[in-house]
């Protein structure tokens, strides 16, 4: 049987590699890895096979020998043609298609909540309410002391809810109301699993009532179409609505004194 | 041998009895599941006790549904009946396009929603008759569809016309008819005819199929007609008495002979439309008659399919893909003038599809916008840009007008919308996009009252917005016709003004949109809108691309022979 | 004492409550017709005759002028207007329906109204009130080339799904169904002329009237009897409340004027 030579198993590790890198880790398991890390790894990976097939004489001569044989020998000369046709031609269409790309747009960096600035006093209008860490919802205690209180919270913000957020925030709270594809970033989906559970009641005022303009400084730009409710919504209502939104999704807000 | 025969004329029945049901399914027992779905899920816009007046029903056009006159628009049903128990459950499945109606597949479970059927079906009396008589609603009938072809379209075009559906829908569909502006449905409130060059926005769908049923069925609560059989001329006749009847209408002289033959086309005709009335009376046919109103229907049917046939060729398959990520609108560098408004050289390019949601962020509010989307093409050279605006819109309004019913109408316009300066690189904020904020905006707005003046403006905020000192940098021509509205627009890449928008090749400049339907009540904050898109003069392909390529192949093969040369020199 | 208190509040609030079921109610029956649970026809031998004129009471509401927007050189020869309330130079309220309630057995429908017709010459329903026998079939007449739909809404009278069919301009007539229930009057009106509208009575017998410019109105062939006669106008109400109590004599003729007003 016949051997494979040296310099074959070497290709063929080589493209394993890169077939490894791109598809295997880069798509099954992790994101996509950019192109130039890949890169970077080949490299080590070509000097690794450079550095092992050079440490002996022999295994190195090994390795030449079909390259050698390419290049001169009389009875490879239909591999020497195919090959000098082929190459070109690659680098040809590799560079054409480099040069010819289209320019695209960079895209929006990846949308995080944004974090609102230590001891933040939480406004509605120019009225003070308290710093983010302390606020309560003040009709939460309800659900406990008079129920019925609570219910007619709840109700109120429904209402609210669907006289004013489900076009963009849906039906079902999760995201995809009727005018959702007008915007990018897409409207906050109530119903993943990450949103309520991590943040406190005062953290949703905050966003509702300041909205998309009153997002801080920092970690810019948001782009972010949530409009300044406090400019058509009471105090009250803004509470109730964001009492509507957990017993809706039945997910509980983050509560104080719990980890970051 | 009895025996076996006998077990399987019994697997058989059952077999036929399966397949029967699972055919159509029908809704369970109402149960006290339904109603809680109803009320966590529909009663904010369905209203409690299923009249249609939720709380968020105020803000909703079309209205969300009054369940308790059993009025069901999208049927498969013919007229006048209700609808079947599987016509509900898929309106709650897909929902309703283009209104606020959502689909609930990803939100409710099947059986959910099959709960809710049996539940929406209690707030109307007659389904429950319809139940306890043992009949169940007539079906239109689907069979002998003629396949989609330009020849069928073509006859479709024609009946399109002669049946009236112009008067509404408009010339080429864009439901920009003559009696559009006045429409009101049963409960009088306003209703546009469906432009039909939007299958994507069509309420109940928009195979040929849906297209059929609704053309067949009417759209009940809507003005929307049947087209039974005998709203078609000469029904009862086939298309070659048709034919001749049209020849002995029209002839000058009229022999007895003609008569005597015209008579006998008469009875037919009058047979059928009796056949037919008699049916929707809820007679029972004879088998003669049976005969004559099926014979009748089969012409009326093909026509129907050609008709939809005609309705499906006037919209692309599917909405178009929105001008995000990698699909920004690019525009094309071109040597020499810019085209004008009426070149055809437009034509060459395709339009990015901007789709536009109403302006729901500041008051007064437009929870109802009528305008779809803009779409836009643009060409440039060394120093100029020129823009070709395309939207639709059902009415051409140019100057305020007090209505008959619907209040005041105002003027359609569209304001398109750059930041002053563009950002730096993705980090960079851009500014707020309803029409600036701390980062003001650039704009051009432009009113249908002038159709030939493009006002430049700068803004920083809705409420905070002036007219540029430097006007008149920005040329502009423009066009109402058959539902859309084009406007062509020139500037130069670089003005002296220092608050314009200063446009270079290759730069990713944001680009947002606002249009106004004079007739829709838009003026001001209500309007439709577009978050911040991107657009980019595209830049002229490298000529490199022309030179280098080869260049590099030339090279590696000249690297190939050397390294021949060189290993057969070392070896000898 | 604070039982007293307690119950008169109750009182109070019966009252109240009693005003709004009654309001409620009012508000129902106001607009319909009132017909018999049921009816025989029979041949009647020497009935007598109701006549009487329908008066308007107040002053004239003006006109409207309809706004012809579409296919104005068919429908907008002659200006139209608004035929909601039509009055007389001597104040005759045309249009308005008077019937008897209560009859039970009387004539036959005669041939010429088991046929009932609605021109829509000029983009108008002609006539704007029109009687149509139970079961029989309404002919919808279109002499001009100009598309109409025609669009009954029953449902807004409990009388099952709307009829909207399409007239195009070819179809001098379009037959419509007939109704098997009595009720009305229903409106009918064309989307695609959004000026048009008239009313159509579904009614199980033959005494029914509707007054003419003169506001003139005759009921004939009365069997003798006392009967409630009633009057509907689209505009000014029923009495349906207050039914007027009239005697028919054999062979004799009744007067029995009325005077309708505005409601407030």
């Amino acid at each position: 049987m016949k051997r494979v030579s040296l310099f074959t198993i070497c290709f063929l590790i080589f493209i394993a590699s890169w077939v490894f890198l791109k598809y295997v880790v880069g798509g099954l398991i992790s994101v996509p890895i950019p192109n130039s890390v890949i890169a970077m790894y080949m490299a080590l990976i070509l000097i690794a096979i450079l550095v092992h097939v050079s440490v002996e004489d022999t295994r190195f001569e090994e390795f030449i020998r079909p390259i050698h044989e390419t290049l001169v020998d009389e009875k490879r000369s239909t591999r020497r043609v195919v090959l000098a046709v082929l190459i070109p031609i690659l680098m040809l269409g590799y560079t054409y298609t480099n040069i010819a790309q289209k320019a695209n747009p960079a895209g929006d960096p990846r949308v995080a909540h944004p974090v609102p600035p230590s001891e933040f006093i939480l406004t509605h209008k120019d009225k003070e309410i308290g710093t983010m860490q302390e606020v309560e919802n003040p009709y939460r205690h309800y659900e406990k002391d008079d129920p019925e209180e609570f219910k007619s919270h709840v109700e109120n913000g429904r209402n609210v809810y669907y006289d004013n957020c489900f076009v963009c925030h849906g039906d079902h709270l999760d995201g995809k109301g009727h005018f959702a594809h007008g915007f990018q970033p897409l409207p906050a989906n109530f119903q993943d699993p990450g949103i309520i559970p991590n943040f406190q009641e005062s953290f949703f005022f905050w966003r509702i009532s300041k909205g998309g303009p009153g997002l801080p400084n920092a970690g810019t730009p948001w782009n972010s179409a949530m409009p300044v409710w406090e400019e058509i919504l009471t105090e009250e209502e803004i509470w109730d609505v964001i009492l509507f939104l957990s017993h809706y999704t039945g997910y509980s807000y983050r509560s104080f004194g719990e980890g970051h | 041998m009895r025996t076996t025969f006998f077990v399987l004329f019994i697997l058989m029945f059952s077999l036929f009895v399966v397949t029967l049901t699972s055919y159509t399914q029908e809704a369970p027992e109402v149960s006290e599941r339904g109603k809680e779905v109803y009320e966590e899920s529909c009663a904010h816009c369905h209203g409690i006790e299923g009249r249609g007046d939720g709380s968020a029903a105020e803000n909703l056009l079309p209205r969300p549904r009054d369940f308790t006159g059993g009025v069901y628009k999208i049927r498969s049903t013919e007229s006048g009946e209700l609808p079947t128990d599987q016509d509900l459950f898929d309106i709650i499945t897909n929902g309703m396009p283009g209104s606020s109606m959502p689909e609930w597949e990803s939100a409710l479970s099947a059986d959910d929603r099959w709960e809710l059927v049996a539940y929406i079906k209690t707030f109307y009396s007659g389904f429950q008759e319809l139940k306890e008589s043992e009949t169940l609603p007539r079906l239109i009938n689907l069979t002998g569809k003629v396949k989609y072809s330009q020849e069928s379209v073509e006859i479709g075009k024609v009946l399109y016309t002669e049946l009236g559906c112009i008067e509404c829908h408009g010339n080429v569909g864009r439901g920009d008819g003559t009696s559009a502006p006045t429409l009101v449905d049963s409960w009088d409130y306003r209703t546009w005819p469906a432009n039909l060059s939007q299958g994507w926005n069509y309420r109940g769908g928009s195979t040929t199929e849906d297209i059929f049923k609704r053309f067949i069925g009417g759209i009940a609560g809507s003005p929307m007609p049947a087209f039974e059989g005998d709203t078609f001329y000469h029904f009862g006749l086939t298309p070659e008495e048709s034919k001749r009847a049209v020849e002995l209408e029209n002839k000058e002289e009229i022999t007895p002979e003609d008569e005597a033959e015209y008579a006998k086309y008469s009875e037919k005709m009058e047979n059928a439309i009796d056949a037919a009335l008699d049916r929707a009376e809820g007679t029972e046919l004879t088998p003669e008659a049976q005969k004559i109103y099926d014979d009748a229907m089969k012409v009326v049917y093909e026509k129907s399919w050609h008709l939809a046939n005609y309705v499906k060729s006037l919209s692309p398959e599917k909405r178009p893909e929105y001008a995000i990520g990698n699909n920004v609108l690019r525009s094309q560098y071109k040597e020499g003038d810019l085209p004008t408004f009426d070149d055809a050289e437009w034509e060459t390019l395709e339009s990015s599809y901007y789709p536009l949601v109403g302006q729901v962020i500041v008051e007064p509010r437009q929870f109802n916008p009528t305008i779809d989307s803009v779409n836009v093409k643009s060409f440039y050279n060394d120093t100029e840009v020129a823009f070709l605006f395309t939207w639709d819109d059902r009415t051409n309004n140019t100057s305020v007008e007090e209505t008959e019913n619907f209040g005041q109408s105002f003027i359609d316009g569209l304001a398109i919308q750059f930041p002053v300066k563009v950002p730096k690189g993705p980090t960079d904020e851009k500014p707020y996009f309803l029409w600036g904020g701390r980062k003001p905006v650039y704009l051009w707005q432009w009113m249908a009252s002038e159709p030939e003046t493009i006002k430049e403006l700068t803004a920083k905020g809705m409420s905070n917005a002036g007219l540029q000192e430097d006007q008149g940098n920005v040329q502009a021509e423009s066009e109402y016709k058959e539902g859309q509205y084009r406007l062509w627009v020139k500037r130069a890449l670089k003005t002296e003004d220092k608050k314009d928008l200063q446009i270079e090749p290759a730069v990713f400049v944001p680009i947002a949109f606002s249009a106004w339907d004079g007739a829709n009540g838009d003026i001001d904050t209500k309007r439709a809108i577009t978050s911040w898109y991107t657009f980019v003069l595209e830049p002229v392909p490298s000529s490199r691309r022309f030179i280098y390529p080869p260049l590099v192949a030339l090279l590696s093969l000249g690297l190939l022979v050397g390294l021949r040369q060189f290993v057969q020199r070392k070896n000898t | 004492m604070k039982i007293r208190v307690f119950a008169s509040f109750m009182v109070l609030l019966a009252c109240c409550f009693g005003l709004i079921v009654l309001a409620d109610n009012h508000e129902e029956e106001n607009n319909m017709l009132v017909f018999p649970e049921a009816y025989t026809p029979m041949k009647v031998n020497g009935g007598g005759k109701i006549t009487g004129l329908v008066k308007f009471e107040g002053e004239v509401p003006e006109m409207k002028k309809l706004d012809i927007n579409k296919d104005k050189v068919v429908c907008g020869k002659e200006p139209k207007f608004d035929e909601s309330v039509v009055v007389g130079e001597n104040k005759e309220l045309k249009n308005t329906i008077v019937y008897l309630m209560d009859i039970v057995k009387g004539k036959d429908f005669d041939a010429e109204s088991k046929k009932p017709e609605i021109d829509q010459e000029g983009c108008k329903f002609t006539p704007h009130v029109q009687i149509v026998p139970v079961g029989a079939r309404l002919t919808m007449l279109n002499n001009a080339p100009i598309t109409h739909n025609v669009h009954i809404l029953l449902n807004d009278a409990d009388m099952g799904q709307d009829i909207n069919k399409s007239q195009n301009r070819m179809l001098k007539k379009l037959r419509i169904k007939g109704i098997a229930k009595a009720g009305g009057p229903v409106e009918v009106k064309c989307d695609i002329h959004s000026w048009m509208k008239a009313y159509i009575a579904y009614v199980p017998h033959p005494y029914f009237a509707v007054t003419n410019e003169k506001g003139e109105f005759t009921l004939e062939n009365v069997p003798p009897g006392t009967y409630k006669l009633g009057f509907w106008h689209e505009v000014c109400g029923t009495n349906n409340k207050e039914p007027q109590t009239v005697t028919v004599a054999a062979g004799g003729e009744v007067k029995q004027d009325f005077t309708l007003k505005l409601p407030e």
